[in-house]
């Protein structure tokens, strides 16, 4: 093949040839105009090579018999068989499931949150209440995680029921830690 | 006891109807039917005896396993065609893959000397008998790289076109036309040799 004929020519002939090229295009070839004799050439070898392959293609039957053929084939389909499919399990009992283990999703829920969420303590630092007899002032030490409840009697004075019995004296305080 | 039906009357659809419902006997007459055809088309891929067995028997495998997904539409052959197609395009690409690239390779890849040469002898294969020509072709395609010898064999035997081509080997149309290009004029030149050779 000369320089004359590109290479990209030589590849639209070849697609006009296999009825590759659209139609418009497919009208504005014509090889000898295109490429001159050399296409046409080209056309001609490439025509002969597609019509002599075109139903001559050796026939190749199979070097084994039937049975031995498909014995492999069977094996094959045997061993690579996918099992039985799980049965599914009732919906009811999934359900339980899944409630089953509500509380316990919920409980490691809120103290991961304690643990990693700061926002998680007490926005407070020092709250008092007070009720009949009794005060109670509750301190949070967020630097050192802890919380302290002072719980006053403000009941007034007067003797003990029992003996045995405890009562804490007037202004006594007693102190929770947690 | 009722006898057992003849599969052998039945069609290609009525069988791998049969086969989807797991009939494994109607899936055997599909294979005893069309197993030439598919080794024929493996062997035409990989030119290896015992290959194109393996890769003929394993596409029958997949063809069982994906029974599900066949309408029906393009027919059975043609369907299970594609399989062994698509099994043999991936068996040489991984043949490429272990083979050192070499200057010989690069040269086949870009089509070699019989894409520039003039040409000499329009139809190679004029006055030949059917017999002899198939032989030649036969031998020429011995002689064809993989990657050729894959194009020219889509293209002429399965009569598939360039965009479809690309497709399945994954490269573009460009590539596609191309190594048909090679392909012709080197098959040209082979059928050429050959009738010469004969001819002295």
């Amino acid at each position: 093949m000369n320089d004359d004929l590109e290479v990209n020519l030589e590849l639209k002939l070849q697609a006009w040839l296999d009825g590759e090229l659209s139609a418009p295009y497919s009208r504005c070839i014509n090889p000898e105009i295109v490429g001159g004799e050399e296409a046409s050439r080209l056309i001609d070898e490439l025509q002969a090579i597609k019509a002599a392959l075109a139903g001559n293609e050796t026939a190749r039957p199979v070097p084994e018999t039937r049975e031995f053929y498909w014995s492999k084939i069977e094996r094959q389909i045997q061993s690579q068989a996918p099992g039985p499919r799980p049965a599914q399990a009732p919906r009811q009992a999934v359900w339980g499931r899944w409630l089953a283990s509500l509380p316990g999703f919920a409980a490691l829920a809120c103290l991961l949150l304690l643990a990693v969420n700061p926002f998680a303590s007490p926005v407070f630092d020092e709250i008092s209440s007070a009720g009949e007899g009794m005060e109670a002032v509750t301190f949070h030490d967020q630097s050192a995680g802890m919380t302290v409840v002072w719980l006053t009697d403000t009941t007034p004075a007067r003797p003990a029921e029992s003996p045995d019995a405890k009562a804490p004296a007037p202004g006594k305080s007693e102190v929770e830690v947690e | 006891m009722p006898s057992q039906p003849d599969k052998s009357a039945l069609s290609d659809a009525d069988l791998a109807r049969a086969a989807q419902e797991g009939d494994m006997g109607a899936f055997e007459e599909l294979v005893a039917r069309h197993r030439d055809k598919i080794y024929a088309r493996a062997y035409s891929m990989v030119r290896n005896e015992e290959e194109a067995l393996d890769l003929s028997q394993e596409a029958w495998v997949k063809g069982w396993q994906r029974l599900a997904q066949f309408q029906g539409g393009a027919g059975f052959a043609t369907w299970m065609t594609r399989i062994v197609i698509n099994l043999c395009v991936d068996h040489l690409r991984k043949q490429k893959r272990q083979r050192a690239e070499s200057v010989e390779v690069l040269e086949e890849e870009a089509g070699g000397v019989e894409r520039f040469m003039p040409v000499t002898m329009p139809n190679p294969a004029a006055g030949l008998e059917r017999t002899e020509l198939r032989r030649r072709i036969d031998r020429a395609l011995d002689q064809l790289s993989a990657h050729h010898r894959t194009v020219l064999v889509l293209h002429e035997f399965e009569g598939l076109g360039y965009k479809e081509i690309a497709g399945r080997i994954g490269c573009s149309i460009g590539t596609v036309m191309s190594r048909l290009f090679y392909a012709r004029r080197r098959m040209a030149s082979l059928l050429a040799g050959l009738k010469r050779e004969n001819e002295e």
